[in-house]
């Protein structure tokens, strides 16, 4: 995980130097003279960017208190902690909400009444998937 | 040790391409910008500035509120305990801030009529895509930050007891939220402050 953070931000580094370069490239350009937006706000973001997640891993990492055992040299895979998290082994509403979205980009193309299908099957779609272990023989 | 929220991370990442959905966004405003000058100089004069300060401050205002939220959630708890604020559930903030949300996004929808009733439009000119555009596209995530917001308070209501994983939902939805505000109020000076 620190080494995760590290690597982002020497990219952070790198990229605000190359956003410099850009702006003062531009100005010094003769043919072109002023600032290019377009392409400044894309590699200032970029920098913003790496920072952004660079601090967030920083953060867990220091709240982590300790290093992790995949990030161990010594470390074995019974090291690790068995709770990985929650995994859905399998779940159908994906599909469903992808299908719902292809509808709604569908009617963008063909027709627009095609939309309001998609939408209203959408809103079913994420209601079944985010409640689908909340439900049923899951209810708690 | 603390094995770090996979949720979270994984949520941090995504709002990481969010970025650079809205830097391109930005990437077309200032293009356009700098190609008709002249049409800035004519439109961007029609922005009732007092107005969308109060709209500003309003969503900036539930960020604090989605932030108590998450403190309550990080309590485990659900429901208000007493009708005084600091006895507030995660579900009573969230109820809060949803509707300081909903009444940005009315705010905006009234802003979007009178400035089409001015002649200002998607399609009238750069001006009126660009500002549709950018401006739009923040709607968009607000509303889906609400719909968000419904299905956390919905999951506070189907558990009977409120355990992490329904925390972490609240707090990444809380991430969320709060990028999305840290975004408008790089549009608000962009549009309405430097013009």
């Amino acid at each position: 995980m620190k080494t995760n953070a590290r690597l982002l931000w020497v990219l952070t580094v790198f990229f605000a130097f190359i956003t410099v370069v850009y702006v003062v490239w531009s100005l010094l350009d003769t043919s072109h003279g002023r600032v290019e937006w377009a392409g400044t706000f894309m590699l200032g973001l970029t920098t913003v960017l790496m920072a952004f997640v660079a601090f967030y891993l920083g953060r867990v990492h220091a709240a982590q208190g300790g290093e992790l055992p995949e990030d161990r040299l010594d470390g074995n895979i019974d090291d690790g902690d068995p709770e990985m998290g929650f995994f859905s082994p399998w779940s159908w509403w994906p599909i469903f909400l992808a299908a719902s979205a292809a509808l709604l980009f569908l009617g963008l193309a063909v027709g627009i009444w095609i939309c309001f299908i998609g939408l209203g099957l959408g809103l079913i779609a994420l209601t079944g998937w985010v409640y689908e272990y909340y439900r049923g023989l899951f209810a708690r | 040790m603390n094995r770090p929220n996979s949720v979270a991370v994984g949520t941090i990442v995504w709002l990481g391409s969010e970025v650079m959905f809205f830097a391109g966004l930005f990437a077309i405003y200032f293009t356009l910008r700098s190609t008709s000058p002249e049409l800035w100089l004519f439109e961007a004069d029609k922005h009732n500035f007092t107005f969308a300060l109060i709209n500003t401050l309003i969503l900036v205002s539930s960020s604090v509120t989605c932030q108590f939220g998450v403190f309550a959630a990080e309590r485990l708890q659900a429901r208000s305990t007493g009708w005084k604020p600091s006895e507030w559930g995660m579900v009573e903030w969230f109820f809060l801030t949803y509707a300081l949300g909903a009444i940005f996004v009315t705010g905006q929808v009234f802003e979007y009529a009178t400035l089409v009733s001015e002649g200002i439009s998607l399609s009238s000119n750069a001006y009126g895509s660009a500002f549709y555009i950018t401006t739009g596209f923040h709607g968009i995530h607000v509303t889906a930050g609400l719909i968000a917001f419904l299905l956390v308070i919905g999951r506070g209501f189907a558990v009977k007891n409120f355990g992490h994983k329904e925390a972490t939902s609240a707090i990444v939805v809380s991430y969320y939220w709060h990028f999305v505000d840290v975004v408008w109020i790089g549009l608000f000076l962009v549009i309405y402050v430097l013009k």
